[in-house]
């Protein structure tokens, strides 16, 4: 038994550790260079794209966790709670590639928002020459990033809601009259804060290092520090290849040093969310402040859901001048130039999403099963799951593709399954793990003395109480597949062509229509997979109740 | 004078007899067999879904003709396959590596036969070489003043061409500007409505050489490699450029990031200008419904950029015999003559055409160019030595990134 359980873990930790840790390695090893460091140091413009990397992961950051905070509070004081979690799952669903284009095609000078109101309330009649879109200080990169963060944000403070007993903090905070916003703001926030230190840094650090939101909406002179790492990893000269090397390392120095700092002023902050909380002073005007944070939620919604609509409507339309709202014409050129290649793109996608959701709840589970009365192993084998997200995936991506290279597997489908799997594997044990282990221990043990053996027990006991949970993992680890752009273009050589590849080589070359195309299957697919598991729950447990979620 | 004909006559033979291939049909044969059955990973720039369907279009017919599976990997720039295989040499996967048959010029051309990556000679085995317009058009010969020897293959042959909205920039009675002054002041007399692709984006980097010929008293001087004259030599068009961007799109702060991205903007109304080495490219987009109708085509005066575009397999190709069955494919008269019809892509043949059976010639002879395809024009600049087109991009990151 002892032994198994060692296995299980064992696998999983290979299957993640492994390449993240040999390809941290192999960063280091090629990329520490002196005569490279020097390049890098001296590329036009390096100063000032570090800088909008830093800037834009930080601010974007700050404004999704205060967004998010607010949100979940006034949410769960005002009885919108189950809403607010409806409303974040398309968000969360659809890849941050998808919601950069779909934005991208949104704000734009010729975009779909200035065409709603033009010429009626602007009197334009053709599109003006502003810099909404691609703007030097990032503000359009930090739009599209508050969308997708803010929705992450709001769905894991709600599952930190259960490790916290928020009804009784918030019952002793309001007797001692606060409102409810501010009793919930200084007696439950900042324990829900403690919770997803780890999934909050995971954001900073996309934030700062992805190149999916960047591409479509950063600033292009110069770009981001990932989006210049990136086009020097395509780029021809292999002179520019060690200095991509060494520029990942400056990308992770810059990143832990940027997380470390964070960290340390979030603790001062602490503080002085303390002594706010300790002054004894009440809240004015909560109910202008619980319509504000609602309009701003609700905008934020809009926003991704216009983004969606941009795609679609972009994906088909011909000669599309401004001011129209809709399209003159549909051209299904672009569809039909596209539609039988896209037919091997979209098999692709789901074959390897389906893939890495299969093996990663098959590898999962059994762990789940073993570890699920050991909770600090349970806790520790989840921080090194973790440890992928907390790293720029570009520093050790390019070590996993000279190790796959190595073992002459690089440009497969296992590869690049593999490769999804170090993504998805901490998603899946983040949910099936405390699913697991929040399963009464009685029920179990009344089916064996009933007399079931072990396997029937599991299968009349346990199974049917995590089944919701299977369900929703595997169109999680199904939705991280799609969306995942360097894992899949560096594994695969090139050669595994996918939704999120596709549309990001679109994106890189700005032809928006193109990535609309491409953009669709990226948003519809991992939409349908939430929408199936959560059709799949509902139906199988119809005439049952009190089943947990 | 008789004798001197002869001669004349016998020289130029000689010529031909040199350029000609030698094409040995039992080896070609051989070709043919160990092909069948091979596929081919054909890395070629994907951004443009014309192209795309052309080359879905080869793999059909190279799959009933010769068995062969020609998979079509698209890249966002040739550049990246490029360095893959040079990541293959250093992982010293020196056969069965991942690109099989890569669409290549120019610097990627010449990084990759200094580095000698690329296989061959190979292209005087095919028997459509013979076909090519070797002697009338240089470019097939000399790749951006390297010469292939036989490295790589043409496949197509382009020339700089700028397309303006009609109804915003000419009338009958007000030509479009045709020179790079008269362009200066249409750009500061309208501004947000011109600008180019952001080198080291191709075209981007390409408009900078056409400019560069254009305002150069010396063409001789860039044809050399790049040296400390280098300020001067480029000094009118910094001087052009600093004024041009204050009136361009966005002010000059950010630019389109290629060709299609600034055809998108055309489409779009942001732009009325739009430019791309390939004439026929407004005229086919008008066809397909993605630009409207009031779009014109020129070429500067004073001559068209020009050069050509080629196939080439890397060293550790997997699929050479394929490679070269669709390679030779991709030269025949039906996919040049398909390649060159407007409603398909509109790409410029590299063959000679007065080589050709006269039933070989017919579809070319039978295409219909659009009200926005230019006539030839008066005059080809050969591409710069590719060291300036480094030093171009070099120059002006250092100028125009703040």
């Amino acid at each position: 038994m002892k032994r198994r359980m060692r296995a299980g873990v064992l696998i999983l930790l290979t299957v993640s550790g492994v390449p993240t840790l040999s390809g941290l390695a192999a960063a280091l090893w090629f990329g520490v260079d002196a005569a490279s460091l020097t390049r890098v140091l001296d590329t036009p413009g390096i100063g000032l794209s570090i800088a909008s990397s830093v800037w834009t992961g930080l601010v974007a950051t700050l404004l999704s966790l205060a967004l998010a905070h607010l949100a979940v509070a006034v949410a769960a004081t005002g009885g919108w709670r189950r809403r607010l979690n409806a409303f974040s799952l398309p968000l969360l669903a659809m890849p941050h590639l998808a919601v950069g284009i779909g934005l991208a095609l949104v704000l734009a000078p010729s975009g779909l928002l200035l065409r709603l109101i033009s010429p009626a309330v602007t009197g334009l009649t053709e599109p003006p020459d502003w810099l909404s879109v691609q703007d030097p200080y990032g503000l359009s990169l930090i739009a599209g990033l508050v969308v997708k963060e803010t929705a992450f944000l709001v769905l894991v403070l709600f599952a930190a809601l259960t490790q916290v007993p928020a009804e009784r903090l918030l019952l002793q905070a309001r007797s001692l009259g606060y409102g409810r916003l501010k009793a919930w703001l200084v007696a439950v926030a900042p324990l829900l804060q403690q919770q997803i230190r780890l999934p909050l840094a995971a954001v900073l650090v996309f934030g700062l290092t992805n190149v999916e939101m960047a591409i479509p909406l950063g600033p292009d002179l110069p770009p981001t520090f990932s989006v210049m790492l990136w086009r020097w990893f395509v780029d021809a000269d292999p002179a520019i290849h060690v200095q991509a090397y060494t520029g990942t390392l400056v990308l992770l120095f810059v990143t832990v040093l940027t997380v470390i700092v964070a960290s340390r002023a979030a603790r001062a902050f602490g503080v002085l969310w303390r002594r706010w909380a300790e002054n004894g002073s009440r809240l004015r005007g909560e109910a202008t402040a619980r319509g504000a944070v609602g309009a701003f939620v609700s905008s934020v919604w809009i926003l991704g859901m216009l983004a969606l609509f941009a795609i679609l409507l972009r994906s088909a339309a011909g000669v599309w001048r401004f001011p129209d709202v809709l399209p003159a014409s549909a051209a299904l050129s672009s569809w039909s130039g596209v539609l039988p290649a896209a037919g091997n793109v979209a098999g692709t996608t789901i074959l390897l999403a389906a893939a890495t959701a299969l093996v990663g709840v098959i590898l999962v589970l059994p762990v789940a099963e073993q570890l699920h009365r050991d909770a600090a192993l349970r806790s520790r084998l989840g921080a090194w799951l973790f440890l992928p997200l907390l790293l720029p995936q570009m520093t050790f991506l390019f070590g996993v593709q000279v190790l796959l290279a190595y073992l002459g597997i690089d440009g497969t489908f296992p590869a690049v399954l593999w490769s999804h799997l170090i993504f998805a594997l901490p998603y899946l044990w983040g949910l099936l793990a405390p699913a697991r282990a929040a399963i009464d221990p009685r029920y179990l043990a009344v089916a064996r003395t009933l007399g079931a053996g072990p396997a029937r027990a599991w299968l009349t006991a346990t199974m049917p109480l995590i089944l919701r949970s299977i369900l929703l993992a595997i169109a999680l680890a199904f939705s991280v597949s799609i969306a995942l752009y360097l894992p899949t273009l560096f594994a695969g050589a090139g050669r595994i062509a996918t939704a999120a590849t596709e549309a990001a080589a679109a994106a890189g070359s700005g032809t928006l229509r193109l990535a609309a195309v491409h953009g669709i299957l990226l948003a519809v697919l991992p939409l349908a997979a939430f929408t199936a598991a959560y059709a799949a729950g509902a139906a199988l447990f119809r005439n049952r109740r009190g089943m947990p979620r | 004078m008789c004798r001197l004909l002869v001669i004349v006559a016998l020289l130029a033979c000689a010529i031909g007899v040199s350029a000609q291939p030698d094409v040995d049909p039992p080896e070609w044969t051989k070709t043919q067999r160990l092909g069948v059955g091979q596929t081919v990973y054909f890395n070629a720039w994907g951004g443009d879904p014309a192209i795309n369907r052309y080359i879905e279009w080869s793999a059909g017919r190279v799959r009933e003709r010769y068995g062969v599976q020609l998979v079509h990997v698209k890249v966002t720039d040739i550049a990246e396959s490029v360095s893959r295989i040079m990541a293959e040499r250093v992982a010293e996967r020196d056969d069965n590596g991942s690109v099989d048959l890569l669409w290549i010029n120019g610097e990627n051309f010449a990084a990759l036969k200094q580095a000698d990556l690329l296989w061959g000679p190979w292209t005087g085995r095919l028997p459509n070489a013979e076909l090519i317009d070797w002697q009338g058009n240089p470019t097939t010969r000399i790749d951006v003043t390297l010469p292939t020897e036989g490295f790589e293959l043409p496949w197509g042959t382009s020339t700089f061409t700028l397309f303006y909205d009609r109804s915003h920039v000419a009338s009958d009675a007000k030509p479009p500007p045709r020179d790079p002054a008269t362009l200066l002041r249409w750009i500061e007399a309208h501004p947000g409505r011109f600008s180019y692709p952001q080198p080291p984006a191709f075209l981007g980097t390409a408009f900078l050489k056409q400019l560069l010929l254009l305002l150069t008293d010396d063409l001789d001087r860039v044809q050399r490699p790049v040296g400390d004259d280098f300020d001067a030599v480029t000094a009118r068009l910094w001087a052009w450029l600093d004024r041009a961007h204050t009136g361009m799109w966005r002010r000059g702060r950010l630019f389109p990031r290629g060709g299609p991205a600034q055809r998108e903007l055309l489409a779009g109304g942001e732009l009325h200008w739009m430019m791309s080495y390939n004439p026929a490219e407004a005229s086919r987009a008008i066809r397909q419904g993605e630009l409207h109708e009031s779009i014109r085509a020129l070429h500067l005066e004073g001559g068209a950029l020009a050069n050509s575009h080629f196939l080439a397999i890397p060293y550790n190709a997997g699929s050479k015999a394929g490679a070269m069955l669709v390679a030779d494919f991709l030269i025949s008269p039906e996919a040049q003559a398909r390649k060159s019809d407007e409603s398909v892509w509109g790409d410029p043949t590299v063959l000679n055409l007065e080589r050709l059976p006269a039933t070989d010639r017919a579809p070319f002879e039978a295409l219909q160019p659009g009200a926005a395809t230019p006539s030839p024009p008066d005059r080809l600049l050969a591409e710069p030595h590719p060291s300036w087109a480094a030093r171009l991009e070099r120059e002006w990151l250092e100028r125009y990134v703040r």
